[in-house]
């Protein structure tokens, strides 16, 4: 994570904005934050004004312009990419959410009560924006979390070298400021507990429990010690940095992917003391499908990518990981993905030692989620929604974020709870028209 | 750089036209041997008083005025005269003439007798300046009843010209002040009174920011604030209008120094243009040092060189018989914007403009992200071209035969 503005700074990015007819970014933007907007109001010293608009458009809008892989969203169409490059959306719509901050300025107000209560099933970005959008339209609204406390991924996932666990602690802090009630430590995992809801006098529910179950690679040995997967291994290095750090100290790491969770895993094995972090993909750098962000950070760091190399197998010492057996691969046709598929190099085993290993396939949303079969599933356990308004199979029930898309970016999972707070409080309404 | 730039202006030879003007920046003779090192030739030395009344600069001073992320582009301030003793800056006047004899040292003075204005004379004379130059225009003076004050008096313009004339040998100056209705009145008056030319502008009255938490104006001098010398590119249109106005008048026909808001090459010609033989500089040199006087050398002789001149005095008041009163215009002649689309980035903030200031002639092409051009409408105001990013994709073209563009009755 890069330091953050300071106001001249941002003044003189915010100067660099054509102020654009129609603008690009704000069409780009998954959540409607509107920078368009609010960077207009920036440069017309209407500080309060920017910081109102991003946060009742996105209740999460600092984590955003920290998280959000901006180039390929609200920057993509930047015209200002034609004079030189595109105007840097995601530092400014977090410097003016901290400084809003810093100047104790809040924009978001609960709206007049409506009598409605709402459930929120899983504290994470989709049911965070969720809450807030109802708070702020008078709903009654109430998290549960499973957790001993809201944030999700962000909070409990996300390296600190990605997100400082101050900003998204503010904005959580707003969600609480609006009246929303949390209630942490307690799941809802059977079709009986979400019914309850009902019977508890919540008038709708929104489920946004994530996925959160990764995804394992079948592989021989691969019930080693010293083998774990990516969500465990970030999740225990956040929470326990100490007990992390002497397990990972000194030791040769391998981390099998290349989206973004193998970067945060590979630069966090370094930060905790690594002596080396090999990387292992079966495609090429450009095949990756992690941020260039984050990619070109890790290679700083000083992470070893290894490409176009498969992991087959382990290597195992008295019941302990000692290596990776890899074989090279070269690229082939595209495959489903539209990316050229690895083909292996027959011939070409070898290993790649390493006494830690961490896989990071991939991350999908929890099988036991099907326990609430009021609601339908794909094949991927992700729950079916209709996609204007988050609707559930079961009236009343509304879904959104990674438990529907499986692991998307924070910014869809805000638009989600956007979208479905609006269907929510519809619904209520026309509920209640004679 | 070899070129020579000198200039004879009051019948005293310039090495080059550029000069420190009366300021902070000229304020001490150790400062203003740097400035002549850096390669001015020449200064209009901190005003001097007799200093029999105490002098005592406000604090702060003065207030930066920014327009978005650009510093400086207008400087308020509520400096006095010289607070130094009239020993010192005697001495200092002599340390300078003495170790830069080619450089030219013009004694700004301010009296607040008729007196005084005489015995300041004589005395910035014995210490061997060059000049004078009789400060009728600080528009902020704590001394009641001087500076802008005699300025905008014209009599008294013309009395204290002539007790300065009278007292000194050497050419005498009248520093102007902007803050008149015609600039040109109080020039004759300074003429009438025996003023060998004139300098202008100093600063322009004004109150740039107020304080949004306490309302007091700045700089913010504990609590008060006051309507102050304003300077710096902000004011520079202003200057080269007085200039040109002085210069212009028929009656007139003295050598104008000039001065307010140069910083560029550009900003000194085009005082010169204007008819400027000297010129003169505070802000540029609070906003960038005395350093900034190489590019000004650099730049005007290139443009020398691309206009053939071969001696800076041969473009001075080129620009006069150029600018006319408005009655003057061949109103036959009318023109469109004229669009480069192929460099266009998309932003569409000529189609806002046009739209909302201009002639409505501007469609949007929501899909392609560009303006579309009706002519027949097109006012030829150029608002567009102000604000379109890409410099030059809007030009300005002469259509013959266009009639004025008439808007129609709104329906």
């Amino acid at each position: 994570m890069r330091d953050g503005y300071t106001m001249d700074l941002a003044m003189a990015e915010a100067a660099r904005c054509l102020l654009c007819h129609e603008p690009p970014c704000s069409d780009g933007c998954p959540a409607a934050t509107d920078p368009g907007r609010f960077i207009r109001q920036l440069r017309l010293r209407n500080l309060k004004g920017a910081a109102a608009t991003i946060k009742r458009n996105n209740v999460l809008g600092a984590s955003c312009g920290v998280l959000c892989p901006t180039r390929n969203l609200c920057q993509r169409a930047c015209s200002a990419t034609d004079i030189d490059r595109p105007i840097d959306i995601g530092g400014l719509q977090r410097f003016i959410i901290e400084q809003a901050r810093e100047i104790g300025f809040q924009p978001l107000v609960a709206g007049d009560p409506t009598g409605r209560n709402v459930a929120v099933v899983g504290g994470g970005p989709s049911g965070l924006s969720c809450a807030a959008s109802l708070a702020q339209a008078g709903c009654d609204v109430t998290v549960f979390e499973q957790r001993d406390r809201p944030g999700g991924i962000p909070q409990f996932v996300l390296p600190e070298h990605r997100m400082a666990r101050d900003i998204l602690d503010a904005e959580v802090q707003d969600v609480i400021d609006l009246g929303v009630a949390f209630v942490c430590g307690r799941a809802v995992t059977s079709r009986e507990e979400l019914e309850g809801l009902f019977d508890e006098g919540f008038d709708a529910v929104y489920l946004a429990t994530g996925a959160w179950e990764p995804v394992r690679l079948d592989l021989p040995g691969g019930d080693a010690d010293g083998i774990e997967d990516a969500i465990d291994f970030l999740v225990r290095s956040k929470a326990d940095p100490a007990g992390t750090t002497a397990r990972v100290e000194g030791r040769e790491v391998a981390v099998i992917g290349g989206g973004d969770t193998a970067m945060d895993v590979a630069v966090s094995a370094l930060n905790r003391g690594a002596s080396d972090v090999y990387v292992l993909y079966r495609r090429s750098l450009q095949q990756m499908p992690g941020d260039e962000d984050e990619k070109l950070d890790a290679l700083a760091a000083g992470v070893h990518f290894v490409i176009l190399t498969a992991p087959v197998g382990y290597v195992v010492e008295d019941g302990r990981v000692a290596g990776v057996i890899v074989q090279r691969t070269r690229l082939g046709e595209p495959d489903a993905s539209g990316r050229r598929s690895p083909v292996p190099i027959p011939g070409t085993e070898h290993v790649v030692p390493a006494s830690l290993v961490v896989e990071a396939i991939g991350l999908r949303p929890p099988t036991a989620i099907r326990q609430l079969d009021v609601v339908s599933f794909d094949d991927g356990s992700r729950i079916v929604v209709a996609a204007d308004s988050g609707a559930t199979a079961r009236t009343g029930v509304f879904a959104g974020g990674d438990a529907v898309r499986g692991p998307s970016l924070v910014v869809d999972a805000v638009a989600d709870g956007k979208r479905a707070a609006a269907a929510i409080v519809a619904a209520l309404d026309e509920e209640v028209a004679p | 750089m070899t070129r020579d730039l000198g200039i004879d202006f009051c019948g005293v030879h310039f090495v080059n036209p550029v000069m420190l003007s009366s300021s902070p920046v000229s304020n001490t003779g150790e400062m203003i041997g740097r400035a002549f090192d850096a390669g001015f030739g020449g200064v209009a030395y901190k005003t001097i008083g007799m200093g029999d009344v105490e002098i005592i600069h406000p604090s702060p001073r003065m207030a930066s005025y920014d327009y978005e992320a650009r510093k400086l582009v207008g400087l308020q301030n509520v400096e006095q005269i010289s607070d130094r003793s009239l020993a010192d800056n005697l001495a200092d006047i002599r340390y300078l003439k003495k170790n830069w004899p080619d450089r030219i040292v013009i004694a700004s003075i301010m009296g607040f007798s008729d007196h005084e204005w005489a015995e300041l004379a004589r005395a910035c004379e014995d210490a061997g300046a060059d000049m004078l130059e009789c400060n009728f225009s600080c528009p902020h003076m704590t001394v009641e009843g001087s500076g802008m004050k005699v300025g905008q008096a014209f009599d008294l313009v013309a009395k204290f010209s002539e007790t300065v004339k009278r007292a000194a040998s050497i050419p005498v100056l009248a520093k102007m002040t902007p803050n008149v209705t015609d600039i040109t009145e109080p020039a004759l008056h300074a003429k009438a009174g025996g003023a060998d030319g004139l300098a202008a502008i100093n600063t322009v009255s004004a109150l740039t920011e107020i304080g949004l938490d306490d309302f007091v104006p700045k700089p913010n001098v504990f609590g008060k604030g006051a309507m102050s010398g304003y300077s710096g590119p902000a004011v520079k249109p202003i200057g080269l209008r007085c200039i040109a106005q002085m210069a212009q008048h028929p009656d007139l026909g003295l050598p104008i120094s000039g001065m307010g808001g140069i910083e560029t090459w550009v900003d000194a010609v085009e005082y010169m243009l204007c008819g400027a033989g000297t010129l003169q500089i505070t802000t540029g040199v609070i906003h960038y040092g005395y350093r900034i006087v190489e590019d000004i050398f650099d730049g005007m002789g290139h443009f020398m060189d691309q206009h053939g001149f071969e001696t800076v005095e041969e473009f001075v008041g080129l620009a006069l018989p150029r600018t006319v009163p408005t009655d003057e215009f061949d109103l036959a002649r009318q023109g469109v914007a004229s669009y480069d689309l192929d460099r266009c980035v998309g932003c569409g903030q000529c189609h806002i403009i046009c739209h909302d200031a201009g002639g409505q002639c501007l469609a949007w092409d929501r899909d392609m992200r560009r303006p579309q051009m009706d002519e027949a409408r097109c006012l030829g105001c150029m608002i567009c071209s102000f604000i379109c990013p890409v410099t030059g994709l809007i030009v300005y073209k002469e259509v013959p035969g266009k009639p004025a563009v008439l808007p129609p009755p709104s329906e």
